[in-house]
């Protein structure tokens, strides 16, 4: 392909919430996806066309991450990165598919979804939820208590943990829901009832801003980590900076990728972020799969062009050196091979990873029961 | 959450399903199977329509078109477990709604093929056809059983007439002779019926 000259450049839209009960996270993720832009720019853009980008702040509300999405598609944009919650991503993809545009979807998330348009950067069921119970199960027995904010992903994350933890001979004692906009008091009836049990592990998909509650709430009622410890999906290295390390110690998150995972491609992406964003600024997996997919997208449009068909192909076969190790695009279901990891907070708040994979993991989206091993962490004690 | 564990489709055996897809290899009948491998069903595809299913079939993705038509309804017939059918259809006009009735579908997935919806539809066919396969097991079952009744009420009927029992002495005698020959009532009772058939058998009124 000939280097053309920089003429038009190519055009994207980012749909990160700055506001709303999400932000927290999301604006780690709009920092992320502005950072690798920069830095595919600074690397001569695709093929001497620099990528510019429309940034829009639908504050955690489906219907105007919806409206932003149509208004991008309508200006000629063909390439999105966004979304956190299930509700959104769902409110976005059938603008998406009606325009033929392409969204890259950087967030965990249930699994059961394929779109031709859409990419999944985060980690399916298989990838974390699994490894996690497990990982407790052995550790802290076979007693759980299940807590989640009310929406899809937790449903279906702890429909695959109850069934996994039953399987294996465990006991789910209880299910519990709070609603996304919490109060103190919808803590209250559930650490009531997890005190009311002896060694009881806690797996929590509280997202947003009531991880901080969840988690004071255990620690004031005295119960202690080293007995039954929260495990969690959604706890990432934001909501942890958010509370303090004082409320985090001691508990567990299953993520693809932690801030003190040890690689080359992880030490330069911190120094970059920190650099630009704040000497303490938190990054997640989340955070990483933004900036994942977008450096993925520019490989991508190097080996192929920026048509959204051309690219969808040229996807399919795309590797990258991520900070959590080397990851690639599955081609069947369009989600990404990565690396499951568990990490247990510190005092300080930073996450000690306790078990990792020695490889990355298949995507498997639509898997209904999990097979016993599918799963061969190397025990890593730090 | 307890789950409700009465229906008859476990989703834990959805990749266990042998599912088989009757479409021509074009971009819809490419889609259809790309998004049944990706679920995770053994789907095995074939075109044109063969003259039957190898082997067991579970579900039966099948295009409706008068063209093929006659081979489909021919295949059902001769496969060796019936499958839950699912219609693949391009119109809902009545002809083709008239087709798809006569393929006898459990379910509906229309053209062209979106990933959305396929999986919820292979579910409620599944589940559909296992309910329904287990009513009419039931409704055979009841059926034999009210046949049976009716023999023995009428071989009771035949002792009482021709041996002067009470009721409750013919069924003893059925009981015992049943028990004699290491065979159940039921048989007894048909074998009695019979024979009274043959003996009362008139040339003039056959």
């Amino acid at each position: 392909m000939p280097v053309q000259q920089a003429e038009t450049p190519i055009r994207v839209g980012v749909l990160f919430s700055q506001s709303g009960v999400t932000a927290v996270v999301e604006q780690t993720q709009r920092n992320a996806v502005a950072m690798a832009i920069d830095e595919v720019n600074a690397d001569g853009g695709i093929d001497g066309r620099l990528i510019v980008a429309d940034y829009a702040d639908p504050r955690s509300d489906p219907k105007k991450y919806r409206e932003a999405a149509q208004a991008m598609v309508d200006a000629g944009i063909r390439i999105l990165f966004g979304c956190y919650m299930s509700s959104t991503r769902k409110a976005v993809l059938p603008v998406v598919e009606q325009a033929g545009a392409l969204l890259f979807y950087p967030t965990l998330y249930e699994g059961f979804e394929f779109s031709p348009n859409c990419f999944y950067g985060g980690a399916s069921p298989n990838q974390n939820s699994i490894g996690l119970a497990r990982y407790l199960m052995r550790t802290y027995g076979p007693d759980f208590y299940l807590i989640g904010s009310n929406y899809v992903f937790p449903y279906e994350s702890n429909r695959i943990m109850r069934d996994f933890i039953e399987t294996e001979g465990g006991r789910v004692h209880q299910e519990r829901y709070v609603p996304l906009a919490s109060s103190d008091e919808d803590f209250a009836r559930a650490i009531a009832e997890i005190s009311s049990q002896p060694r009881m592990t806690v797996l929590s998909t509280v997202v947003g801003d009531g991880t901080a509650r969840l988690y004071r709430a255990y620690r004031e009622a005295g119960l202690d980590p080293d007995v039954t410890p929260i495990g969690s999906l959604t706890t990432g290295e934001p909501e942890v900076a958010l509370m303090g390390g004082a409320l985090a110690e001691g508990h567990y998150t299953a993520a693809p990728y932690f801030e003190t995972v040890k690689t080359e491609a992880n030490r330069a992406f911190l120094r970059r972020y920190r650099s630009r964003f704040g000497a303490h600024a938190p990054v997640s997996a989340c955070t990483e799969a933004a900036y994942v997919q977008v450096h993925m997208m520019a490989i991508a449009a190097r080996d192929a062009s920026d048509n959204v068909d051309d690219l969808r192909t040229a996807l399919g076969v795309a590797e990258f050196d991520a900070p959590q190790g080397r990851v690639r695009i599955d081609g069947d279901n369009h989600h990404t091979w990565l690396w499951p990891r568990i990490a247990r907070a510190d005092a300080s708040g930073t996450f000690r990873i306790v078990s990792e994979s020695r490889t990355a993991l298949k995507p498997d989206p639509y898997l209904i029961t999990p097979p016993s091993a599918d799963w061969a962490p190397s025990a890593t004690v730090a | 959450m307890k789950r409700d564990k009465a229906h008859a489709f476990a989703l834990k055996d959805l990749r266990e399903l042998s599912v088989h897809v009757v479409h021509a290899p074009d971009e819809d009948g490419l889609a259809l199977l790309d998004h049944l491998r990706r679920i995770g069903c053994k789907a095995e595809a074939h075109w044109p329509p063969p003259e039957r299913l190898p082997g067991h079939a579970d579900l039966l993705f099948v295009a409706i078109d008068r063209e093929i038509h006659a081979q489909v309804t021919k295949l059902l017939r001769r496969a060796e477990t019936a499958p839950a059918v699912v219609a693949v259809v391009d119109y809902e006009n009545p002809a083709t709604l008239q087709l798809v009735l006569e393929t006898r579908s459990f379910a509906v997935i229309g053209k062209p093929i979106r990933p959305f919806g396929l999986l919820a539809n292979l579910v409620v066919a599944r589940n559909t056809f296992l309910e329904l396969e287990k009513l009419q097991g039931r409704l055979s079952t009841l059926e034999a059983k009210l046949a049976s009744e009716r023999n023995i009420a009428k071989a009771k009927s035949i002792l009482m007439e021709f041996q002067g029992l009470s009721e409750a002495e013919a069924y003893r005698s059925l009981r015992a002779q049943a028990m004699a020959k290491r065979t159940t009532i039921e048989e007894i009772a048909l074998a009695i019926v019979h024979a009274n058939d043959l003996l009362n058998f008139r040339p003039d009124r056959a």
